[in-house]
Parts: C-alpha cells; sequence; structure tokens
C-alpha cells in the first residue's frame, strides 16, 4: 500500500498540474491564503480567544469597541467587538467557518446531484436525456434567491426561529445545492458526451460490461477535471449566495453568525461610527472568495486539454 | 545552382527542461522542375522539415543553424516581410487538411481573388479570371460555379483540388505538399497525385512531397530523402533506393510493406519504434532497432558514404564499401 | 461445407437525420410536410465468416464497412437483417443472455489513442474483463492468464502498472489486442486496426494478428481500407460501396481477377513500388452521399459500363466460373 502512495505522489510531483503550479505565482499565493483561512476555520475553536456562542462569556458592555490601534481599544479584542459586545476575530473566525461548512457542502450536494443526472443524461440519451436536462433548465429559470426566499420563509414559518437556527446551516446547504446542481450537471453531460464516442467506452461495451459499470467505473473518472473546476468555483458561489441570503436575513441567524450575517449585524451601526464589525468580516469575504476563484481559474488554465498539450 | 538549398539546418523546440532537436545537420537541395520526395514515419521530423523552409516554425520551435538558400538568399535569416513575399507566390504549400487553407465563411472565388491581390497589382475581374483558369487546370468540374461556392459545400478530393489551384494562383517555382492525400480514399488520392504530377511537369514547378506512404513517393517523385529521428539517414534517386535501399532502416521500411512479403507469411518487421525527441539514442539514432549495429553505432553519428548515386549516413554500408573497394584492388 | 461461424443476413442499417417530429415537419408549397432522411449505411448485406477464416471488408470511407463491423458486434442495432454467431441469432439477445457471445467476440479498434481508458492502468484494463466474465477464478488463475496474453504480444509483465499516455501506438494496440485475448475469444472484428499506426508499426501489428489467428485459432473480420494488407492478410475479401457488397471473392482470384468495375478501380489506385508511371483507372465523379441512394446499382453514376438496365435495377449477387461472386449487370451479361 505505501508503494502505491508513494508512486501516486511521484506522479503527481512529474505531473503538469505540480509543474505550473510551482511556477505560477498567483496560484501559489492563493492556494496558501486559502488554506490558512481553512485551517483557521478548522481550529477556530482552538485559536479563538473567546467562544461567541456562549452567551456566557459575553459582555454587553464591551459592545462597539473599535479594533486595536484606534482610540478607545481594548488589548482582549484585537478586532474589536460587534454590537452584542463578542470578539470580532473569535466571530469571524467561526463565521469563516460556517461560510466555508455551507460551500462545501452545497458544492457537495450539487456534485453528488449533478454528477448523477449528467451521467444518465449524457450516457443514456434520448428520453432521459431530454427530461432530465428540462428539469434542469426549469431549475436554473428559478434564481438562487428567490427559491432560498421561499424555502426559508416556509422554513421559519413552520419550526419557529429558535429551531431554525439550528437547522439553518441544513437548509442553506439544502437550498444552495438544489439551486445550483444544473451547472454541474450540464458540464458533465458535455464531457460524457464527448467521452461515449471514444473507443475505450465502446470497448467496454464490446466486453458485455453494464450500463452502470461503464458510466461510473469508465466513463465518470474521464470527466472528473472539469468537475473539479466548476466545484471550486461554485464553492466561491455558494459562500457568496449565502453571504447574500444572510445579508437579507434569510441566512444564518445572528446567534451563529456566517460572514454574511456578521456584515449584516454590522451594516446598522454603520452610520454611528462602528464600521469595523460590517468592513473587517467584508473583507475577509472578499478575499476568500477572491482566492477561490483564483484557484479555480488557475485549474481551468491547467486543466484545459489544449492547454495541456501544447 | 540548385532552386532551392537547405545547408546544416538545425532546428529546436525550447520546452521546459531543455531543448530538443527535431531536426539535426539536413542538407539537400531542390532543382527547378525536380520532384523530390521527403519519407519518413511519424516523430521523423518530416514535416518540420517542410514548415522551417519557410520559416513557418511556430514557436516554441525555432532554426538553430543552418541556411535555407531560395535562389542564393537565405530565407532563415530573412525578414517576416521579405518572407511574405516569397511564401504562397514564389513558394506554395499544400496542407494534408483542406481546411487549414481554407476560410470557412469565404468562398472560394474570394479567397483566390485576395490571394492574388496580396501579391500582384490587378483588378478584380483579371484576379477572377485568373482563379477561373487555375480551377480549370485542376480538372474540377464546373468550376465557373465553384468560385461562388464555400469551402463546405465541397467534397473533401474537390477541396484539395481547390488547394492546388490555390497553390497555383500565383505561378510558384516549388509546391511542398505535406501529406496531402493521406487523408482521401484510394482513388481519390490516386487522381489528386496524377493530377499534382501532370501540372508539375507541364508548369515546370519543383514539388518538394512529405508523405509516409512509400509507394506514392516511388511513383510521383524523381529524388528522395529518407528520416529517422530528425537525420536524413539515406538520399538519392527515388528509383535507386525503392529498388536497393542500403540503410537498415530503409531496408526495413520497404520491406514491411504487406505488398513485399508472401501472402499469409509473417512480414519482415523492424522492432520497437522511432525514439521520442525527448529520449534520442546516441550516435546512430536506428541503433537500438538495427540488426548490424555495432558498438560503433552507438558512440557516434555516421557521415554519409555514397554508394552509387545514394548518400547514407551507416557505419555498416561504409564497410561493404570499403571491403568491395579492397577486394577490387586486391583482384588488379 | 461446414455451417459459418458468422453469418450476416440481410443487414439494413439507416441512421436517422431528421431529428424529432418537430423537427420533420416542414412548411413547403403552402401545405406542411413531414419530411424524413436518414443515411443509408448499410443497404442488404450478406456475409458468411467461415471458422478459421480471415475475411477482410474494405471500401472507402462511406460505405458502410465499419458500421457492419459495429452492428455485428451489437455497438448498433441493425435497421433490418439478422446475425447468427454459430448458428444462434444473437442481434435480438439482451442482458444476461448476450453475455457468452460477448466473450467469443471480441473488437479491435482503430485509434489505439482512444481506445485504451486513461484513469485504468494496464493491468486493471486487462484484470476486469477476465474478473466480469470468469468471476469464479482465482487471484492466480487471472494473473496467469494475464500473464500468459501478455507474454504472447509481446507486452513487457512490469508495464502492468503504468497508463496508456505512457505507451506509443504501436504498444498501446498491442495492450489492446491482449485486451481482447484475455477472455478467450473465438471471433476477432479487427476495424482498421493498423491504419493510425507507422508503417514499420504496422508490419508488427499484422504479424501479431497473424500469430493470434494461427496459435489461437482465430476467426477474423477484417475491416480495412488498405488493398495491400488485404492482398496479404485476407483468405477472402468482400469489396462494398455505398453499403452493399459489390465483389466477394478468394484473396488470390480478386486480386489476380477483379470482376467488377469498381474492384477493378480500386487494384489499379494502389501506389505500387515497382511502377513510375501507373495507369490508374479513372471513375467519374466522386462517392454520392448515402443520404439519397442512386436508384439501381449503386455504382451506376461513376461507372465506365454502365448502361439503362443499371440505372433501374438493382444487381443481384452472382456467382461466376472463376468462384468470385459478384454484383454487376454488365459482369452478367457478358459485357465486361
Amino acid at each position: 500500500m505505501t508503494t502505491a502512495t508513494v508512486s501516486r505522489w511521484d506522479r503527481f510531483r512529474e505531473s503538469f498540474v505540480w509543474y505550473s503550479f510551482k511556477r505560477d505565482k498567483v496560484a501559489i499565493i492563493s492556494f496558501l491564503v486559502l488554506l490558512l483561512m481553512v485551517l483557521a476555520a478548522v481550529f477556530a475553536p482552538l485559536l479563538a480567544p473567546a467562544d461567541p456562542y456562549d452567551l456566557a462569556q459575553i459582555n454587553i458592555m464591551n459592545s462597539e469597541l473599535p479594533p486595536v490601534g484606534i482610540d478607545g481599544a481594548d488589548p482582549a479584542f484585537p478586532l474589536g467587538t460587534d454590537a452584542q459586545g463578542r470578539d470580532l476575530l473569535s466571530t469571524i473566525l467561526y463565521g469563516t467557518r460556517v461560510s466555508l461548512m455551507i460551500g462545501f457542502g452545497a458544492v457537495v450536494l450539487q456534485a453528488v446531484l449533478g454528477i448523477l443526472f449528467g451521467l444518465l443524461a449524457g450516457y443514456l440519451g434520448g428520453k432521459v436525456d431530454a427530461i432530465l436536462m428540462r428539469i434542469a433548465d426549469v431549475q436554473l429559470s428559478f434564481s438562487t434567491l428567490m427559491v432560498a426566499i421561499i424555502v426559508g420563509a416556509v422554513f421559519k414559518a413552520s419550526f419557529g426561529n429558535l429551531m431554525f437556527g439550528e437547522i439553518a446551516i441544513y437548509m442553506l446547504i439544502f437550498i444552495i445545492g438544489i439551486a445550483e446542481w444544473p451547472q454541474i450537471a450540464r458540464t458533465v453531460r458535455a464531457s460524457v458526451l464527448a467521452e461515449k464516442k471514444k473507443e475505450y467506452v465502446e470497448a467496454a461495451r464490446v466486453m458485455g460490461f453494464g450500463t452502470r459499470r461503464i458510466m461510473f467505473r469508465h466513463i465518470l473518472p474521464n470527466t472528473l477535471s472539469p468537475i473539479f473546476v466548476i466545484a471550486t468555483v461554485q464553492i466561491a458561489n455558494a459562500i457568496i449566495s449565502e453571504a447574500a441570503l444572510s445579508f437579507l436575513g434569510l441566512g444564518m441567524p445572528e446567534t451563529q453568525p456566517s460572514l454574511g450575517s456578521l456584515i449584516k449585524s454590522g451594516f446598522d451601526y454603520i452610520q454611528s461610527g462602528s464600521w469595523w464589525i460590517t468592513l473587517i468580516p467584508g473583507l475577509v469575504l472578499v478575499l476568500l472568495v477572491l482566492v477561490i476563484n483564483l484557484l479555480g481559474d488557475w485549474l481551468r488554465d491547467v486543466m484545459n486539454p489544449r492547454l495541456y498539450k501544447g | 545552382m540548385a532552386l532551392l538549398e537547405v545547408k546544416d539546418l538545425d532546428v529546436r523546440f525550447a520546452v521546459r527542461g531543455g531543448d530538443l532537436t527535431a531536426l539535426r545537420g539536413i542538407s539537400f537541395s531542390l532543382d527547378s522542375g525536380e520532384r523530390l520526395g521527403l519519407v519518413g514515419e511519424s516523430g521523423a521530423g518530416k514535416s518540420v522539415a517542410a514548415f522551417s523552409i519557410l520559416n513557418l516554425i511556430a514557436r516554441p520551435g525555432y532554426i538553430a543553424g543552418g541556411q535555407i538558400l531560395y535562389r542564393g538568399r537565405d530565407l532563415a535569416s530573412m525578414s517576416e516581410r521579405e518572407l511574405r513575399k516569397i511564401r504562397g507566390n514564389r513558394i506554395a504549400m499544400i496542407f494534408q487538411d483542406p481546411m487549414m487553407t481554407l476560410n470557412p465563411v469565404l468562398t472560394i472565388g474570394t479567397q483566390m481573388v485576395e490571394a492574388i491581390e496580396a501579391h500582384r497589382k490587378t483588378g478584380k475581374k483579371e484576379a477572377r479570371a485568373i482563379a477561373l483558369d487555375r480551377l480549370q487546370k485542376v480538372q474540377i468540374p464546373s468550376p465557373g460555379k465553384r468560385l461562388d461556392q464555400y469551402p463546405h459545400e465541397l467534397s473533401g478530393g474537390m477541396r484539395q483540388r481547390v488547394i492546388i489551384a490555390i497553390a497555383l494562383l500565383l505561378e510558384p517555382e516549388i509546391i511542398i505538399a505535406d501529406e496531402p492525400t493521406t487523408a482521401l480514399d484510394v482513388t481519390i488520392q490516386a487522381e489528386i497525385m496524377d493530377l499534382l504530377l501532370n501540372l508539375c511537369e507541364q508548369e515546370n514547378v519543383a514539388l518538394m512531397l512529405i508523405t509516409h506512404d512509400l509507394g506514392v513517393v516511388s511513383q510521383v517523385t524523381q529524388r528522395m530523402l529518407v528520416m529517422y529521428s530528425g537525420r536524413i539517414i539515406e538520399q538519392g534517386p527515388t528509383r535507386e533506393i525503392i529498388n536497393d535501399a542500403q540503410h537498415p532502416y530503409t531496408q526495413g521500411l520497404i520491406n514491411a510493406l504487406p505488398q513485399m512479403g508472401e501472402p499469409g507469411q509473417r512480414l519482415f518487421q523492424i522492432p520497437g519504434s522511432m525514439p521520442s525527441l525527448k529520449n534520442v539514442p546516441t550516435g546512430c539514432p536506428f541503433h537500438p532497432r538495427c540488426n548490424f549495429a555495432t558498438e560503433q553505432c552507438t558512440r557516434r553519428m555516421p557521415e554519409y558514404v555514397r554508394s552509387g548515386n545514394v548518400d547514407v549516413a551507416c557505419y555498416e554500408v561504409a564497410n561493404l564499401i570499403e571491403q568491395e573497394k579492397r577486394m577490387q584492388e586486391a583482384e588488379s | 461445407m461446414t455451417s459459418p461461424l458468422v453469418s450476416i443476413r440481410g443487414l439494413e442499417k439507416r441512421f436517422d437525420l431528421s431529428g424529432s417530429l418537430l423537427e420533420q415537419i416542414t412548411f413547403k408549397g403552402g401545405r406542411l410536410r413531414r419530411r424524413q432522411e436518414a443515411v443509408h449505411a448499410i443497404n442488404g448485406v450478406d456475409l458468411d465468416v467461415q471458422k478459421g477464416e480471415a475475411l477482410c471488408v474494405v471500401g472507402e470511407s462511406g460505405c458502410g464497412k465499419s458500421t457492419v463491423a459495429r452492428t455485428v458486434m451489437g455497438l448498433l442495432s441493425p435497421s433490418a437483417g439478422e446475425i447468427h454467431f454459430g448458428g444462434q441469432r444473437i442481434d435480438n439477445l439482451e442482458g444476461k443472455a448476450a453475455l457468452p457471445y460477448r466473450r467469443r467476440m471480441q473488437m479491435i479498434f482503430q485509434n489505439p489513442y482512444a481506445s485504451l481508458n486513461p484513469r485504468m492502468t494496464i493491468q486493471q484494463t486487462l484484470e476486469e474483463p477476465i474478473r466480469f466474465h470468469h468471476p469464479d477464478w482465482s487471484a492466480t488463475q487471472v494473473r496467469d492468464k494475464i500473464h500468459e496474453v501478455m507474454h504472447s504480444v509481446g507486452i513487457d509483465l512490469d508495464w502492468g502498472s503504468r497508463f496508456g499516455h505512457e505507451f506509443s501506438g504501436g504498444q498501446r494496440q498491442r495492450i489492446a489486442i491482449a485486451r481482447a485475448l484475455v477472455v478467450d475469444p473465438e471471433f476477432i472484428v479487427a476495424d482498421e486496426p493498423i491504419s493510425a499506426l507507422d508503417v514499420s508499426i504496422q508490419a508488427q501489428v499484422l504479424n501479431l494478428l497473424m500469430d493470434a489467428q494461427e496459435s489461437r485459432g482465430l476467426t477474423y473480420l477484417f475491416i480495412t481500407h488498405d488493398l495491400a494488407v488485404v492482398e496479404h492478410f485476407g483468405t477472402r475479401v468482400a469489396v462494398m460501396y455505398l453499403g452493399r457488397v459489390c465483389e466477394l471473392a478468394d484473396t488470390k482470384t480478386l486480386f489476380a481477377r477483379p470482376r467488377h468495375p469498381y474492384t477493378q478501380a480500386l487494384l489499379s489506385a494502389i501506389p505500387k513500388l515497382e511502377d513510375d508511371r501507373p495507369n490508374h483507372i479513372r471513375l467519374n465523379g466522386e462517392v454520392p452521399t448515402p443520404v439519397n441512394l442512386p436508384s439501381g446499382c449503386v455504382f451506376h453514376g461513376r461507372c465506365p459500363y454502365a448502361n439503362e438496365r443499371c440505372r433501374r435495377e438493382v444487381p443481384a449477387m452472382i456467382a461466376t466460373d472463376s468462384g468470385t461472386q459478384v454484383a454487376c449487370h454488365a459482369v452478367e451479361e457478358g459485357r465486361l
């Protein structure tokens, strides 16, 4: 087993992906920043000075303290505090965690649905293709926000605010995942259509292999690279969607804020001079989405087969 | 003086991890009206050779040394502007895929007229007359109608005829044809080859035919070059090489043809395959596949020796010639 | 005469071009019409493949030879006609019932660069068919089989852990042949197996196919456009034109005495090493599209011997004195 992993690692190090990664400064910096943010988010409970979910740690007297370096700052709160007196650094760390979780979760859901439907539509063709792709069209013709507003309102009304706070994260994953799967399904379908004409698929059919085996074992692995590219960009999109929903008050509740809800919660206080509550989480969000998109662009360039050969 | 003379041409490709040598020490000449065949398998560098003659090598490829003398002027060091006056005008090129030359959204006539106007000062009417004349020359059915058609309305064979007509537009002195019939069916291929052959004779155009098909070369050309791994390993009169090839690779290539084998019996086969540019063997690049290879072959590329009218780069052939000489001397 | 291993009866294959019902409806001359168009790839082909022979099917692009290969292998379903294997009709079998025939019939493809799954190692490529068709075999049995086949097609055993793209075209074609051989087939359809390869590699692969035929008692249906290969490799030859077989004969007979005008033109067009100035038989025009088939003999538009009857009546296959079967009115009437 170890020999296999070693050889795979060697293969990767000799590969074009690694080669072009090493030469692309933007990709390296983006990757490092993303890695840092992901690690910070994952280890938020260890890194954060305070637990923003623990009401007992919050003192309303500390509310709206500015970040260090500005008059009136408290060194215990390096990035200041929000309107409820929570440590902004801790809240941002936890918020990034929520945002990333929703982003990844939504994309996993999109990928599962998109790959399944894309494979079926592309490989089986005919009526299956027509029906699945029309469903995808219908899905795409509703904007994510509209679906989210309706579903969110229904959830809120039926579960009540308290219960809603607990299931909000799953609901957001579900909404964004459902709303965006056609993107992946279309990509998968297009590459399946290209792959299924190739002779290795015919060779598998000549062998008598069943449809399922051909679809998942032979075709799917060969369509993964475009899925990978799309999925990366979709993570960024999902994070943005979540932030937008939260900003509209349809996303994460303020008790468990995501980056989006943090921005919203600070928005009311900009007028009163507490700009940092909105601005700092906003910058974090922009940075996060930017590095993911930059990585996505780089991946697309690398995995574009035409460039690959040149 | 030869019409075209290539001297010691080196072409390299700059890739990650250093340069790859695609052509090494290529030297040959082409006389006015002569038909020369360039034979080799994929990876031998025959297309690179064709493109480099017009200095059309695309990056990362570049000409690293040597000269390409057309009427005494070196194309390798000529400015892009001067080159453009020669390309398509004095030296025309025919590609395997007609759609590389033809623009799908313009009519045949428009493209032909534009090609003429790029090099000559003529009126539209006159240019159109020239175009029509060339289409008649390539024996295309109803040539007048073709002028107003788009490339996709023509069949593959007809497109290749149009390409030949375009090549002939400006009465070039040399046509370089890179696998012009490979994509076509045998019967169409035979017609196109006949046509090309007859036109070159009538118009006294020199033809450089790049192909992997020894049958085509033997029917069309007067002299031929055999390329292997970026080098010319044998060159001389076509008939002489086909009937009595000297280099073991050329011999193998000819003997491996199904038409040379006894039906139902195993064919002669050269073991292994052409090395990639990334790991060209030292010495004679053919030595790992050669039955006659000795230690000497692994060290240095052999010099050319002359056997009859054929130049061959092979130690074995050189030794045989040497032996023969000694025997003759001993007899006398 | 023994019964043939594979027999193809009245095979037809059309590819529909007109799309869905909505796309078929056109408005013409003040009336709505339903317009249907199809490519007639095969139009009534009868062929028998005898056990142990190599039946070559030759023809130019668009003559339907590859479609015949794909239909025989079940990659396409015939529009009409039947395919029998060892006496059993197989074109209507589905699922489990077809499995034994999937093992007994195998296919080698034209493009070695596309016929190997890029994400599978050579070992996986060769192992999967065996495990699929012989689920009861032990790991040793599977390994022994793979080693035997790898050895016989000239593949190094240590290639197993590598991927297809690491090999040259000729090596890949060997791997593809090995994949077909691991399930011990009796019958192999080879669809232009050497036309994508270099000359010196073509000889290697042809030799390999001939060795395999001898040592494993294989029967081939060999699809090619290269007549020189046919002359060398084929036991019998079927010449196809526009979806029909126009001549069928022993290889020797066909090359010595081609009867059909198309076969004659085809033979004269092969570039031969010997002659300087060949005399090609020139045909009029080019192959018509298989969308609108010519009436009568499909070849009449290009045939120098065509007369009124050829334009009207489809010629049937007739046997001649030389043992050749030919579909040509001129031959039948003794005009040729």
